[in-house]
């Protein structure tokens, strides 16, 4: 596995930081090099918060990048926000519950990709696992850690919540597994093409 | 004092935390401190550690106060501390200028933001000049500018041995992304891996009668005469200039065959390995030079790499506009190699910038 470089932007209480932060920690416990720095500027006001996540095998250089390999933009706000580290090599997936303005969404990237995370998670699981189907398709979409590895910096950052309610551990697992899918589909669509 | 880790081990934490984990290991008694960002959590983690071993924190009303306790609590003997930021920093030259004037053993942690003035609370190099040489003195004080996490946690330790072995102030100099990025590091007890750590003493109160049992301590930051005071500072300009060889630290590669240097300090020179990495990798010939210390400045060496590559051309990289571009220039005075720069004032350098600027100038 070379270096791999997502971005995750969304509103604040969305959760990307701490997507960025279990997947860190995932990477950490399967031996990788792993930077996560959180973009702490004016969101913390209410602006859009972007989470910057890389992962290697070897030593990773500057904690900031120009491209990332997935960006992952969760309200239409962090679309322009985002837009600028999507090249031709970036696949750029945003929430479909909204719909990105056309001059809004990259230039040049590798794949857009509208994922129905939210929908899904309001349909078959809970709204608040939304982030948890964001979390199973970065993995799904770059293979940065093994799902297994996820649940178990999951289980670290939420064990005792998941002792007292057990549900709420297969309820996330859950939502992991059908994220995963979701962006295996969506990277057979591109090779289908 | 209790053993705060047991046995080395790998870690997954953020510059803050390693910061505070660091000083715990050094032994440090106390910290003085006063909220900033992005400094915030070295605070929070030293007063959510401290009482499990015994350690003290004082939060004053200000940055001013915070340091000027440091000042006072080294002269009682204890190992102390503070850490800051920005706006902070520049309240703090002034205790940290009396440190100076007294060859106080204060140790202080910055974590760079963006400025001038309250800035931005993310991140910059822009503390370059105010941390080498802040305050109304000559810059006696030891700086060293980290790159990563493992390098907080080294040289948090170490600054307490040099502050108490040399008595100068003695700062390490990081900032908003090593702070608050997390990235794995190994911690250990500087006792079992071989170091000695310089044990604090009082510089007040002490035992004997002066002039018989023992000589006068002078601890003075102001002085009725002229000549009195030029003593003094010149006294202290010979012994730092007499211990810098030994305090200098600097890391250097590929430079033997270099045909353009790459100089950078702190995070930057990731990017700046990186970028010599790509560079070579398209055989353009770069090195990479990057000084560890900034006060005090490894000069000498870099002179000796400009000499020995016979590079043609040389390239700053800063987040700052020319702090660390001058601190560079007064150091290596009559070069005449050429000098070009990436200023990048407040936002972050990564390898494809420095890659870039390199093209452009060959």
């Amino acid at each position: 596995m070379g270096l791999i470089k997502i971005a995750l932007a969304g509103e604040g209480g969305q959760g990307v930081q701490s997507i960025a932060e279990i997947l860190a920690e995932a990477a950490y416990e399967e031996q990788k090099q792993a930077i996560y720095i959180p973009n702490f500027g004016v969101e913390q006001r209410g602006g859009v918060s972007i989470a910057f996540l890389q992962v290697s095998e070897e030593r990773i250089g500057a904690p900031k990048f120009n491209k990332a390999d997935v960006v992952i933009a969760l309200s239409k706000r962090a679309v322009p926000r985002t837009a600028r580290y999507s090249d031709e090599n970036t696949i750029f997936v945003y929430d479909s519950s909204f719909t990105p303005e056309e001059e809004e969404l990259p230039k040049e990237a590798k794949k857009i990709i509208g994922l129905p995370a939210l929908d899904t998670a309001s349909r078959e699981l809970h709204p608040r696992v939304f982030n948890m189907i964001i979390m199973g398709a970065v993995i799904g979409f770059t293979g940065i850690v093994s799902l297994g590895s996820a649940k178990y910096a999951l289980e670290k950052k939420l064990g005792a919540k998941f002792e007292k309610d057990p549900k709420l551990r297969e309820l996330n697992h859950k939502a992991l597994e059908i994220g995963w899918n979701m962006a295996q589909e969506a990277l057979k669509e591109e090779v289908a093409k | 004092m209790q053993k705060v880790i047991e046995k080395a081990g790998k870690a997954f934490l953020t510059g803050n935390e390693a910061a505070a984990w660091a000083a715990l290991a050094a032994g440090a008694e106390i910290m003085f401190g006063y909220p900033i960002t992005p400094q915030n959590e070295i605070m929070h983690y030293w007063t959510r550690l401290a009482p499990k071993y015994g350690r003290g924190f004082l939060q004053t009303e200000d940055e001013i106060s915070a340091g000027f306790t440091v000042c006072g609590a080294v002269q009682a003997g204890k190992k102390a501390f503070t850490a800051t930021a920005g706006p902070g920093n520049t309240l703090m030259q002034e205790p940290f200028s009396m440190a100076e004037a007294m060859r106080l053993p204060l140790v202080a942690i910055i974590q760079q933001r963006g400025g001038p003035s309250s800035g931005t609370v993310i991140y910059s190099q822009q503390e370059v000049t105010l941390t080498t040489f802040g305050g109304n003195g000559e810059g006696h004080r030891i700086v060293y500018s980290t790159a990563s996490h493992q390098e907080i946690y080294d040289y948090v330790i170490k600054a307490f041995n040099t502050a108490w072995k040399y008595r100068f102030p003695t700062f390490v100099l990081g900032d908003g992304y090593q702070a608050k990025m997390r990235e794995p590091l190994v911690m250990y007890d500087p006792e079992e891996k071989g170091m000695e750590m310089v044990k604090p003493y009082p510089l007040v109160g002490l035992e004997g009668k002066i002039g018989e049992g023992r000589e006068p301590q002078h601890l003075c930051n102001i002085y009725s005469m002229e000549e009195e005071l030029y003593e003094v500072v010149m006294k202290f300009a010979a012994e730092y200039e007499a211990i810098a060889p030994e305090v200098v630290e600097y890391e250097e590669k590929n430079c033997d065959d270099a045909e353009i240097l790459i100089l950078a300090h702190g995070v930057v020179s990731r990017a700046a390995d990186d970028a010599v990495k790509a560079l070579r990798a398209q055989g353009i010939k770069a090195g990479y030079f990057r000084p560890i210390t900034l006060r005090p400045f490894p000069g000498r060496q870099l002179r000796e790499v400009i000499a020995k590559s016979g590079a043609k051309k040389m390239l700053i990289a800063e987040s700052a506009y020319g702090q660390f571009d001058r601190l560079v220039k007064q150091e290596i005075y009559g070069e005449t190699i050429p000098i070009y720069n990436l200023f990048m004032p407040g936002v972050g350098i990564i390898d494809y910038d420095i890659v870039n600027k390199v093209k452009s100038i060959l």
